[in-house]
């Protein structure tokens, strides 16, 4: 009785669905998150009778076949790369993306990551680096002296100096932006790197060429709608109990054979 | 009294099969563009046994059962806003174009992405079709957008349009998993403007989770009756053997 096993991939592929949506709704406050979703396919089919095979020698054919499914997988869980709300903290260093690209951080093993979490902090150097102390790229430091530190939309990152008139530029900030952002690779803490689904990132100022632009004082909120997230639940919820009474009403038929004698 | 067994046995065989049908469609409730899928029954005419045709007076022909074949309903599912300009949805009937190793296959899973070298590919990375081949962006594109009637469009402008197409008989496409269908027939060309394409959108699975639901008590109920009848012959039987053999001494 395939049926046992049919329902069994239907709950295994439910389970992921809701390991995806609480995950999703674990990081709802999580600076510059993207949400997930798990994409579903039917398994392959055995065909008992192929449709159109000749029935007589008057080129009779079968108008429809006989195909039994065996069942669903789950095949990607993509992020929606939308933007998140943008909320005014305020904080010099906090800056936001809107549009596309990511942030580039230094990891201590020398690899460059990715991020949409601009919530950044100058070290004991001056150093503009992540929540976890990796130094954004380009490097930028801030001369310990400095008043105020402004940040255009174009990322141009200047300082104000006392007894300078002008203020001095001290960086560039740049954006890395993909063909292909869902196949980034998520790494935790807000981190992404680079695979060869998402191919090699493209590296421009914000505002270049559909890159996008850079808010200073903002921060990207996550873009998890709770009210989708919590009817995806009960959905995936009820789908889960549809699959195991698949599973009781094939153990009744059993039963019932197993009764016989 | 065989037959009964036998008449019974051919029920059940079917049913366990209509079980498979029915476990399949409840686990594919959220694969995006799932068609649901039902079975059809026969009555199969045997004759009455012991040599007599079918069609011979005052007996009653043997009803067997038999499944010949399955069906798609091709109903359109529930559309779902989902906000992502690569997912589209069909509203009407047809279906999208996908190149895979093994030839053209047709899909109406829209949850389509791009590729590392910038293809619209489907979820499992095969490309899919515009009027002129795969659709390839270069990375400075931006905006993509897909319109009503299929035109693809970036920020370099105007790209391609959707392939779509739609078969005289769709019950004749067979299902290969992976969210698609092969054909034996060649598939007739939707006009632009003729289906609507919906983009941030997917439609959803057909699958009715009540009807599907009903189904499963039908089918264990009946079951449990083919059960019965064979028991209560098996039982028929026992009493006879008893009865007969047991003649005064």
């Amino acid at each position: 009785m395939r049926a046992l096993y049919i329902a069994a991939t239907g709950m295994m592929a439910q389970e992921m669905n809701v390991q995806v949506i609480s995950n999703n709704i674990a990081n709802m406050q999580t600076t510059g998150y993207k949400r997930q979703r798990a994409e579903f396919q039917d398994l392959l089919y055995q065909n008992l009778r192929r449709a159109g095979t000749t029935t007589s020698q008057n080129d009779t054919v079968l108008p429809a076949g006989l195909e039994l499914g065996s069942g669903v997988k789950t095949v990607a869980t993509p992020r929606d790369m939308s933007q998140g709300t943008l909320s005014t903290t305020n904080k010099n260093f906090d800056i936001a993306i809107r549009g596309d690209g990511f942030f580039q951080v230094q990891m201590p093993d020398g690899s460059t990551a990715y991020t949409r979490d601009g919530s950044f902090q100058p070290d004991a150097n001056g150093v503009i680096v992540t929540q976890d102390g990796y130094p954004v790229l380009p490097n930028i430091s801030v001369p310990n002296n400095a008043t105020a530190v402004t940040i255009n939309n174009e990322g141009l990152v200047q300082a104000t100096i006392p007894g300078q008139t002008a203020p001095q530029t001290i960086g560039q900030l740049q954006l890395a932006r993909f063909v292909n952002p869902a196949g980034l690779q998520s790494n935790g803490d807000n981190l992404y790197s680079e695979t060869v689904a998402s191919g090699p990132p493209l590296v421009q100022n914000p505002g270049d060429q559909g890159t996008g632009t850079v808010l200073q004082g903002s921060l990207e909120g996550a873009n998890v709608n709770a009210v989708t997230e919590i009817s995806d639940l009960i959905a995936a919820q009820r789908a889960y109990e549809m699959n195991a009474k698949v599973v009781s009403t094939a153990e009744a038929m059993l039963d019932a054979t197993n009764n016989l004698r | 009294m065989d037959n009964t067994l036998a008449i019974g046995l051919s029920r059940q065989m079917v049913l366990e099969r209509q079980l498979d049908v029915v476990a399949n469609n409840l686990a594919n409730v959220d694969t995006a563009g799932y068609k649901s899928q039902g079975m059809r029954f026969e009555r199969y005419l045997a004759s009455g046994g012991r040599g007599i045709p079918a069609s011979a007076e005052g007996r009653q022909p043997l009803s067997y059962v038999t499944d010949p074949g399955d069906f798609l309903d091709f109903s359109e599912g529930a559309i779902e806003n989902t906000h992502d300009p690569l997912d589209v949805a069909l509203d009407g009937e047809g279906f999208l174009v996908v190149q895979t190793p093994e030839g053209e296959r047709y899909t109406r899973d829209g949850a389509l992405k791009l590729d590392a070298a910038g293809r619209l590919v489907t979820a499992s990375g095969d490309p899919v079709l515009g009027a002129n081949g795969p659709v390839t962006f270069s990375q400075s594109e931006t905006d993509i957008a897909i319109g009503a009637d299929g035109t693809i469009s970036s920020s370099q402008g105007l790209k391609d349009r959707l392939r779509l197409v739609r078969f005289a008989d769709p019950q004749k496409l067979s299902r290969e998993g992976g969210n698609l269908y092969a054909a034996s027939d060649p598939p007739d060309p939707i006009e632009p403007g003729k289906l609507r394409v919906v983009s941030g959108a997917l439609e959803r699975s057909n699958v009715q989770p009540i009807t599907a639901t009903t189904r499963l008590i039908e089918i264990s109920r009946a079951y449990q009756l083919v059960a019965n009848a064979i028991q209560s012959t098996s039982s028929l039987r026992e009493t006879a053997i008893q009865q007969l053999a047991d003649v005064a001494a």
